[in-house]
């Protein structure tokens, strides 16, 4: 079970990454712009630029395993761990939702006082579409917010 | 260096976007090669001054013009201590000169300490993400709640600050700092040509800093001793000159029979006796921690537990007065063998005065006023030869390590009422 | 010549928040925030160490990573793959570092409390500039009232 306070974040205007690694172990990371938990509250849909998406989805084939970073501009921040299920090409759907994010995330960094001169190309340069809708199941949650239980599980 | 193919159109593209850095990188040489050619004149501006305030305008003033930058200050090292103080600022307002930063507090702080140079290009999000780590902190009970913030001169909203130590042979003066309210304002362009700044305006601040300490410590020396005027001077003993009120014992004296010889005697002759005179009761005076205000041909005023505050004020005094009349005795018995006819006649009072530099630039005196100067030199109007008077308040703090005789109550012009008078005879315990 | 390009630099001062991909020895990638990548050199960059957190340790296990940086002035996005090389405790880059935070961290009442423990030093493998299409939304850009 992913925390109400997670879910909200991933359905909000939280900063995304994800991570994955070849069969050497070496990593490799995309942007995520966009994703949406399944309603068994385990399984999350997120959304990577096709540019950008080669590495990760041949690291994924490979082994599986997935660690998507998010955080906020106040530094609250969550990691969730798990196993890839599956991928496909975004569409019109997720698109629209990946707008709406885009338009949220930048009201939150200039409420959280980036300077609009920054947040606006920051949030601009980031491409989101042609995309691929990746999904796994997530099977650990950890705190990552800097200070005391920074790392430590919560689910 | 990037991951763009070998094809073509990347390939041109590549081609063009390095000619597009190779110009901008000849015309930043140019505009820097210009600003280097202007701050070679600014250094023959800076050394050609020892005035301190001119030398930091010049440098504030380069800083400015020639490298751009708007927001500027400088601060020099307390002497005494580990802190800063701001001496002179551009491009802000109110100016904060005098605002004080300890060794250690911010950047500016953390550069005088480590005597390097910093660049920081985003105190904003560092300040924003140390502060959500200590809020954490604090309600998990880690730490105590944060006291007021340091209020640090400077832009309130600063995000990018250059601050470099200036060093004089790794002795550190101060610190010029420049600030921007943008990110990432400064580059290692900047570090350099403010570093070449830098190291002209340390030496400069340094010599026009020690000057003026030199000015000020002779200053100092004409009025106090000269360990009194260092300590003064490093900021170890507050500056006297400044008007102030206190408790003080005041002597005078000075030598009977001394206009009559001054006008039947040749000037070599009586010059010749009051550096004698001088030479004597100056030691005296330093050895018990007295001050001379002033010495008039054969009169001197002498005042205790001021500029430095002393346990025994009154005691000294007398003690000093003992001391010199029996240093004059001797040097009667060399005077009147020449035929001089000379005595010393000394009066003391104590009580409050206002003390202070007075006088006008160019001509400027540590004195006293108060009833208690007027006082004591009426006292000494009045003594006999050979006698020391004292005032009541004065007797009442030595009436048990002297024997004295009453000789009052006299009228003493000045003074409203009659007012009683001892001679101090000897000390007790002694013939 | 080295292979960080100049204009990367503005990207490692802190002003935007930088990301880093690590892989523990027994292949669980960990994907994280950090407040700022530094420039050491033209082939070294360093991350500061002030808690034992995963990535601290799973370089440790793991030497590779990848760090992706942006700068505040292009906001391109840089991808660098990087292989942890040593940790330094002295030094001019550990000194640089640690005088940053300790500045910042006095500012906030936090001098002694939030400090650098080590410069942990990667060697860059490679960078990558990230040269995507910057897609413009209409209600970002132009939003009501700014015409």
């Amino acid at each position: 079970m992913i925390p109400d306070r997670v879910v909200e974040l991933l359905h909000g205007p939280a900063f995304m990454q994800v991570g994955t690694r070849d069969a050497h172990l070496r990593p490799a990371h995309a942007w995520v712009i966009g994703a949406v938990v399944h309603a068994d509250r385990q399984t999350v849909t997120f959304f990577v630029p096709e540019s950008r998406s080669a590495r990760v989805l041949s690291d994924l084939q490979d082994n599986g395993r997935v660690a998507l970073g998010l955080g906020l501009a106040s530094h609250e921040a969550y990691q969730l761990k798990g196993t890839y299920v599956s991928s496909r090409p975004t569409g019109a759907e997720d698109i629209a939702l990946q707008e709406t994010y885009r338009t949220e995330w930048l009201a939150a960094a200039l409420q959280a006082g980036y300077p609009d001169e920054i947040a606006r190309p920051l949030i601009r340069g980031f491409a989101y579409r042609p995309g691929v809708a990746v999904t796994f199941r997530v099977k650990e949650i950890f705190l990552q917010t800097p200070g005391p239980g920074a790392g430590n599980k919560m689910a | 260096m990037t991951a763009e193919g070998a094809d073509s159109p990347g390939l041109r593209e590549q081609i063009a976007r390095n000619q597009q850095t190779i110009d901008r990188l000849n015309r930043d040489l140019e505009r820097k090669s210009d600003q280097v050619r202007i701050i070679q004149q600014i250094s023959s501006e800076i050394t050609s001054t020892l005035d301190l305030d001119q030398v930091l305008e010049i440098v504030l003033r380069a800083t400015e013009r020639v490298l751009g930058f708007q927001h500027s200050m400088i601060l020099l090292k307390d002497l005494a201590e580990d802190t800063l103080r701001l001496f002179a600022s551009r491009g802000y307002d109110p100016t904060g000169v005098g605002a004080e930063v300890a060794f250690g507090e911010g950047v500016i702080g953390v550069v005088a300490e480590r005597k390097r140079m910093m660049r920081v290009g985003s105190l904003g999000a560092g300040i924003a993400y140390i502060t959500s780590i200590r809020a954490r902190l604090e309600a998990a009970g880690e730490v105590a709640p944060a006291g007021a913030a340091a209020k640090l001169p400077g832009l309130p909203k600063a995000q990018s600050q250059l601050a470099l130590p200036l060093l004089v042979k790794d002795r550190l003066v101060g610190v010029l700092a420049v600030e921007s309210p943008k990110p990432n304002a400064f580059d290692e362009l900047d570090e350099i040509l403010l570093r070449i700044v830098g190291n002209q305006a340390a030496t400069a601040i340094d010599n026009a800093r020690t000057y003026q300490m030199v000015e000020k410590l002779s200053r100092l020396k004409r009025f106090f001793s000269p360990q009194l005027a260092e300590l003064i001077l490093t900021g170890g003993a507050d500056d006297p000159l400044k008007t102030h009120r206190r408790e003080v014992t005041v002597a005078f004296l000075d030598l009977r029979g001394f206009t009559a010889f001054a006008e039947t005697s040749e000037p070599e002759e009586v010059m010749g006796v009051l550096r004698e005179y001088h030479a004597d009761m100056g030691k005296l005076i330093l050895e018990h921690e007295g001050t001379l205000e002033r010495f008039t041909g054969d009169g001197m005023m002498i005042f205790f537990n001021d500029p430095v505050p002393v346990p025994n004020p009154a005691e000294r005094a007398v003690r000093m007065a003992l001391a010199m009349r029996d240093r004059v005795a001797a040097l009667l018995g060399r005077w009147r063998k020449r035929g001089y006819e000379l005595d010393l006649g000394v009066g003391i009072a104590q009580g409050y005065a206002t003390i202070g530099a007075i006088g006008f630039e160019g001509r400027w005196d540590y004195g006293a006023i108060g009833t208690v100067t007027n006082l004591a030199a009426r006292l000494c109007g009045e003594a006999k030869p050979g006698q020391i008077l004292i005032a009541l308040r004065v007797a009442g703090e030595v009436e048990d390590l002297i024997e004295a005789e009453e000789v009052g109550p006299l009228a003493l012009k000045g003074l409203a009422k009659p007012v009683p008078a001892f001679n101090v005879v000897r000390l007790k315990g002694r013939v | 010549m080295g292979i960080l390009p100049d204009e990367i630099k503005p990207a490692m001062q802190g002003v935007i928040p930088s990301h880093v991909v690590t892989c523990s020895r027994d292949g669980a990638p960990n994907a994280t925030s950090i407040s700022q990548v530094y420039y050491v050199d033209p082939d070294h960059v360093a991350l500061s160490h002030q808690f034992f957190n995963k990535t601290v340790r799973n370089v440790r296990e793991n030497p590779r990573a990848v760090v992706w940086v942006i700068s505040p002035e292009t906001f391109d996005a840089w991808d660098l793959e990087v292989e942890y090389d040593h940790s330094e405790t002295s030094g001019p880059v550990f000194e640089a570092m640690d005088m940053q935070i300790e500045a910042i961290a006095s500012i906030v009442g936090m001098k002694g409390i939030f400090k650098l423990r080590a410069a942990d030093i990667y060697r860059v493998i490679s960078v990558t500039k990230n040269v995507d299409e910057r897609i413009p939304l209409p209600d970002i850009d132009e939003p009501a009232g700014r015409r």
